[in-house]
């Protein structure tokens, strides 16, 4: 069943497959570190991975809207990493540490 | 690239040529700087190698290449070699998308027996449809150079300095990129060359169903929109760490900044991508506001017909139209560096949060209502 | 092989190469740096893709500001006492990759049963005008206008919530 093909006829599922392998990466960081800075860009990673989804159907189905989905998961990310980054600093500010378990601390 | 071995072989020289132009224009720059700057400080300046100082800049190359490596011993080696590196790259790249000058066509030619397509060299790296968009993205990865190189050197000074450079640089990102909107709805694209096309002739607008032309004025993108201009033009001098915004090298509180650990050819990498970063915002202000490569007074047909008139080979006809649409660039090029320099030695610098607040409680908002009243004004002048 | 299929070998090599890296690097900063190249290499991906605007907002947003504010933020923090980088708990973190690992063989094995097995029309239409920008800038005003408008105010809300959770007394622009 494989043959040359797959490495020389690019297709669909050649990104799909990236991307798939991008999110596992990027779930793998959220589930492995302790650094939550190091967490967000795993986060940020996924949300890239999706993205390339969006684009590649986007191309493959002929329709733009993936395009304008992505446009939008972009502003949202860049407005998610902002409000992460300022809570990390106020952790940090207080903890001289951005490690997750201080966020057990936010519990009233 | 190309569809045959000629024409990738030229459109790859081009690449060669536009790369070494930016390295080879910085010596000149240098020495323009230094005599510039002792012209406005009534000085003499370097006079003393060659004519007018001129060998000086040969001098000063053997200089920087004979100086001795030394690394800072708490450096970190990979970022602190790499630094230098990619300080060249986003200046070079962007670069390349600014087109300089009207495309030689070349007419079709038989070689060795071959025959030869007739052919159409862009006097450009390469022609991007989303020219400015591109060059926004790839400048904008200039941050990074600076924070690898002050992480990298491991000197408290060098961190403070590069902390300081990337939050300036990505606090006037949002000016400049907000005062070119206003020229986007303008020419409605985002090509250079096809903006550069839209400036050519007299200066004419409609409103309603008047038109109204003033055969006096070359249709400069500067005259409708003064307010972007100068915002962009001053967001440029923040993106390329120029006085009065170089709070990165402010000698007195943080020595030398974010290249204080560096010396000899390393700093000199430094020093031609500020430069190139000054070559950018210089051809992207005239590629916006003063009619790209054209020469006012006279559209590009203009010109090829009077050039018709002594030569009648098609391929030399374009190639002196090129070359008198190259010079008419080098000009503006040449007057808006001098612009750069001259503001360098007469504003003193800014404090840090004067320079924050100009960024972003007065460029921004002016970029912002320029942007909207563009917008409103594009909308009306269609009713 | 073919030109495409060079790029897309080298740029998904290449991505999947600073993606590993992001999450394998102990020193945070250069997961932020190779965060960075991952970014841009996607872009590059992209353009592959024939999204030429969306590379290019892709290198200004992600490359240029996100991870910039990443990069500033950690050298700001210079974490020197930083404790280990990875969760500890040899049988917890060997469940938590014995779960990756199904579920990437989940999502890989779907695509392939699809790709190899199922009658989908992969084929590209190449219905996307030439002038992608333009469609988009049509796409965007008309039929998704709400959305954007509804981004605009999300984005207000969050410049103000995050002003006001990271400033403090006695910052930078404190009188006394």
């Amino acid at each position: 069943m494989p043959s040359i093909e797959v490495f020389t006829q690019i297709g669909m599922t050649h990104y799909l497959v990236l991307s798939g392998l991008i999110f596992v990466i990027g779930l793998a960081g959220v589930l492995t570190r302790r650094n939550v800075i190091v967490m967000l860009m795993s986060i940020e990673l996924m949300l890239n991975s999706v993205n390339l989804v969006f684009i590649c159907l986007s191309k493959y189905l002929g329709k733009i809207d993936g395009q304008i989905t992505v446009f939008f998961v972009m502003t949202i990310a860049a407005a998610e990493s902002a409000v992460g980054l300022a809570l990390m600093v106020a952790v940090f500010k207080r903890y001289k540490e951005v490690n997750i378990r201080f966020f057990e601390h936010l519990k009233g | 690239m190309g569809n045959d071995f000629f024409e990738i072989t030229v459109n790859a020289i081009k690449l060669v040529v536009i790369f070494l132009m930016i390295v080879q224009a910085v010596p000149l720059l240098v020495w323009v700087e230094r005599r510039g700057s002792a012209f406005i400080q009534n000085r003499l300046g370097p006079n003393r190698v060659g004519p007018l100082g001129l060998i000086q800049l040969l001098a000063d190359a053997v200089k920087f290449l004979g100086k001795e490596d030394a690394p800072p011993n708490k450096a970190v080696k990979l970022l602190y070699y790499t630094a230098p590196v990619f300080a060249l790259i986003p200046g070079a790249i962007a670069y390349c998308a600014i087109p300089l000058s009207t495309p030689i066509s070349v007419e079709a030619f038989d070689f060795f027996g071959r025959h030869f397509g007739p052919y159409r060299f862009a006097m450009q790296g390469y022609d991007i449809n989303i020219g400015i968009v591109f060059i926004l993205g790839i400048s904008s990865l200039a941050a990074y150079t600076i924070l690898m190189a002050g992480w990298g050197s491991g000197n408290k000074y060098a961190l403070m300095g590069a902390l300081r450079a990337s939050a300036q640089i990505i606090s006037y990102e949002l000016a400049l990129g907000l005062s070119i909107v206003g020229v986007i709805l303008l020419y409605g694209t985002f090509n250079l060359t096809e903006m550069i096309a839209a400036q050519s002739g007299p200066l004419a607008f409609r409103w309603g169903s008047n038109q109204y032309v003033f055969s006096f004025l070359p249709n400069w993108g500067i005259f409708f929109q003064p307010v972007g201009a100068l915002i962009f033009f001053a967001a440029a001098f923040a993106e390329s760490n120029r006085l009065p915004f170089d709070l990165a090298e402010g000698e007195a509180e943080l020595v030398a900044g974010f290249h204080t650990e560096y010396g000899g050819f390393k700093m000199l990498m430094f020093f031609i991508g500020e430069y190139a970063h000054m070559m950018i915002a210089s051809g992207l202000v005239v590629t916006f506001f003063l009619g790209g490569y054209l020469i006012p007074g006279f559209t590009v047909d203009e010109i090829k017909n009077w050039v018709g008139t002594f030569i009648n080979n098609g391929t030399a006809v374009s190639a002196v139209v090129c070359a008198f649409h190259l010079l008419s660039y080098l000009l503006k090029l040449t007057f808006l560096m001098w612009v750069f320099i001259w503001i360098r030695w007469t504003l003193p610098r800014f404090r840090y949060d004067q320079l924050m607040d100009l960024g972003w409680k007065t460029m921004l908002p002016w970029a912002l209502g320029n942007t909207i009243i563009t917008a409103g004004l594009i909308y009306w002048s269609y009713q | 092989m073919t030109a495409d299929a060079f790029l897309f070998w080298f740029l998904a090599i290449l991505t999947l190469g600073g993606a590993l890296s992001v999450i394998l690097m102990a020193n945070p900063i250069y997961s932020a740096l190779s965060l960075a190249f991952t970014m841009i290499c996607l872009a590059g991906v992209f353009v592959s893709l024939n999204a030429y605007f969306i590379a290019g907002v892709q290198a200004i947003v992600y490359a240029g500001a996100v991870t910039v504010l990443f990069v500033m933020v950690l050298m700001l923090f210079d974490l020197k006492h930083e404790g280990k980088p990875f969760s500890p708990g040899v049988a917890s973190n060997a469940l938590k990759l014995v779960f990756l690992g199904i579920f990437s063989g989940l999502l890989i094995g779907v695509l392939m049963i699809s790709h190899f097995f199922a009658e989908i029309d992969v084929t590209d239409k190449a219905q996307l005008p030439q002038e992608g920008s333009r469609a988009l800038g049509v796409a965007l005003f008309q039929r998704h206008l709400f959305s954007f408008e509804a981004l605009g105010v999300l984005l207000l809300i969050v410049a103000v919530g995050t002003v006001s959770l990271a400033r403090s007394k006695g910052g930078t622009h404190a009188k006394h």
